[in-house]
């Protein structure tokens, strides 16, 4: 019986470990030679498309293993990320494709006051203390900020 | 009203029906591309605006018969003045405003539009420039979206696309003579002046408020609209208690692309109703009389080919053109007549139209369209029939500036008289016509 049970605990344990791996390479990509923060402030919605279609670019030339993209919403550039934006495709695109979004909680606290009520969010969104602490937190871990 | 309910009712199952039935789509959703804005991704205001100087000509043939024979013919001239036969003009100059008011709220957006050009809707007086568009949509509640101000009309696809994408430079006869509003104070039944037109042409617009939605359904887009309007026209408020009633309803597969030119095939029908007022008969006695037209056709666009089709149909008041076909205010070769405008104020009319495009290459275009305008059905002598066969190019210098070539073969007569009858030769001095335009859109 004791090792019945002993066999149980260590299947549940590599499963474990191997669902914690897993969940680590989503996160972090083992294999990227690129990592790349993009920065979307501006009111501009052409913008928008701009820093999609560089993601986009991005993923397409150095391939989906092999180039971290984070994309981080501050400011007006926080529409971006709102849940009803024209773009929402696009942007599910790219986060099956590894992205991931950032937004700025100060920005989402000021957009509230405005509208009186949060905006609600794309359901991938991370939010983050500030934005711009995000951006110089990942160019102190190696990324290179592009802001289209 | 309740006549009107009546016939909106039937026109309503009769397009959830053909929807339900028919299986295709449109190119473009202009509900929602003139409506609305991206949510999220709109701009506070975009200045927009295109400009279209043309220039039209025929051999101007005089009347060859009647009260004014010899003189010059109404559809043988440029519009919109129609003082000569062939003319430059800006046609079309406009400039607009867009967008969302607030940014952040996407369920707000506005459209804002004037036209600055020389054509029916400037023409009518008042100033030389009209506005066209002001229109807010609410989008809070999905499924039933309101629009209110001045905008186009739900209707007739050669009326609610974007005349930026017109691929001609004059409308069918039946769009141009059932669906192209003139307003007038009187029939034009009595022999006193000649029964100018009391503003702008509707341009397919009205003021009024509209509700309206999209579903999409995988590949499909089912969309309806409903409107209630003045029925008296743009820039003016109304001129009679009853109120314009607007239904629309399409049913769309998109093939890809998006905007204008989307890629797409599309079934619509649709229907209005409503009463207008002026004096009528030989007492001129100011009465309210009934206005309705209604349509079906499809469109399509894939690749390389275009195509559309489309059937209206017309009871009540319907435009008639000038007596003898002469100048309005001509006076007659004995001085006893004046032309003047005319309205049949109970008739009957239909029309349809059949367009082909192909575009060999992205710079060209070659349009081919063929229609049918059938006026006062309901009278043997009064029934006049139209038909007009239309070749055309385009040359696009980028997606923002074309130029376009049309020849137009026009015929018309009179099937209850016979061919050698003196109504037989008024309409035998219609002329073909040569038009080309440039286009020019920022």
């Amino acid at each position: 019986m004791k090792q019945i049970i002993s066999r149980i605990m260590a299947v549940m344990l590599a499963v474990g470990l191997f669902a914690g791996m897993t969940q680590q390479a989503a996160a972090e990509k083992a294999f990227a030679e690129k990592k790349i923060v993009l920065q979307i402030s501006d009111p501009n919605p052409f913008k928008q498309t701009l820093v999609l279609n560089v993601a986009n670019n991005l993923i397409k030339y150095y391939g989906m293993d092999r180039v971290e993209i984070e994309i981080v919403a501050f400011g007006p550039g926080l529409r971006l990320l709102f849940e009803e934006n024209a773009n929402a495709s696009r942007i599910q695109g790219l986060v099956d494709s590894g992205v991931r979004l950032s937004a700025c909680k100060n920005t989402i606290r000021n957009m509230g006051k405005k509208l009186g009520h949060p905006p609600a969010l794309n359901k991938n969104a991370v939010k983050v203390s500030a934005g711009i602490v995000r951006i110089i937190e990942l160019i102190d871990k190696g990324y290179v900020l592009v802001k289209p | 009203m309740k006549k009107s309910c009546k016939n909106f009712v039937l026109a309503a199952t009769s397009a959830a029906i053909l929807a339900g039935v028919a299986g295709s789509a449109q190119a473009a959703n202009w509900l929602f591309l003139q409506g609305t804005e991206r949510p999220g991704a709109a701009p506070r205001a975009k200045v927009w605006g295109f400009i279209q100087p043309e220039y039209q000509s025929t051999v101007d043939t005089k009347l060859k018969a009647g009260p004014w024979k010899g003189q010059k013919a109404v559809f043988n001239q440029s519009r919109p003045q129609l003082k000569t036969s062939s003319s430059f003009n800006v046609l079309r100059a406009r400039i607009g405003v867009r967008g969302v008011a607030m940014p952040l709220d996407s369920n707000v957006n506005y459209f804002f539009l004037a036209e600055f050009g020389n054509n029916g809707i400037t023409a009518g007086g008042g100033g030389a420039v009209k506005l066209t568009d002001a229109s807010v949509t609410f989008n809070h509640m999905k499924g039933a979206r309101i629009r209110i101000g001045q905008f186009k009309t739900p209707g007739s696809e050669e009326g609610l696309q974007a005349i930026h994408v017109f691929d001609y430079i004059n409308f069918s006869n039946a769009t141009n003579g059932l669906l192209l509003e003139r307003f007038f104070n009187s029939d034009g039944s009595t022999q006193v002046g000649a029964n100018k037109p009391n503003g702008s042409v509707s341009a397919f617009r009205d003021i009024g408020i509209q509700m309206f939605e999209t579903f999409k359904v995988n590949n499909w887009e089912h969309s309806y609209a409903i409107m209630v309007g003045n029925g008296n026209g743009i820039n003016r408020n109304d001129n009679n208690d009853n109120k314009e009633l607007y239904a629309y309803w399409s049913s769309e597969l998109v093939y890809g692309g998006k905007g204008p030119r989307r890629q797409g095939m599309k079934l619509f029908a649709w229907y209005q109703d409503g009463q207008r007022t002026l004096a009528a008969g030989p007492s001129q006695t100011v009465q309210n009389f009934d206005r309705m037209r209604s349509g079906l056709g499809f469109t399509y666009r894939k690749g390389k080919h275009r195509a559309a089709a489309e059937y209206i149909n017309a009871d009540g008041m319907i435009f008639t053109g000038t007596d003898g076909a002469a100048l309005p205010g001509a006076v007659s070769n004995n001085g006893a007549l004046t032309a003047s405008w005319n309205m049949a104020t109970k008739g009957k009319a239909d029309g349809w139209y059949v367009h082909y495009g192909f575009a060999p290459t992205p710079k060209w275009e070659i349009d081919f369209r063929y229609d049918v305008y059938n006026r006062l059905t309901n009278s043997t002598l009064g029934e006049r029939k139209f038909d007009t066969a239309t070749l055309g190019l385009q040359y696009f210098f980028n997606k923002k500036t074309r130029v376009t070539i049309n020849y137009e073969f026009r015929n018309a007569d009179a099937p209850g008289y016979a061919g050698s009858s003196p109504v037989n030769q008024i309409l035998d001095s219609l002329d073909d016509r040569v038009s080309f335009n440039v286009l020019a859109i920022f």
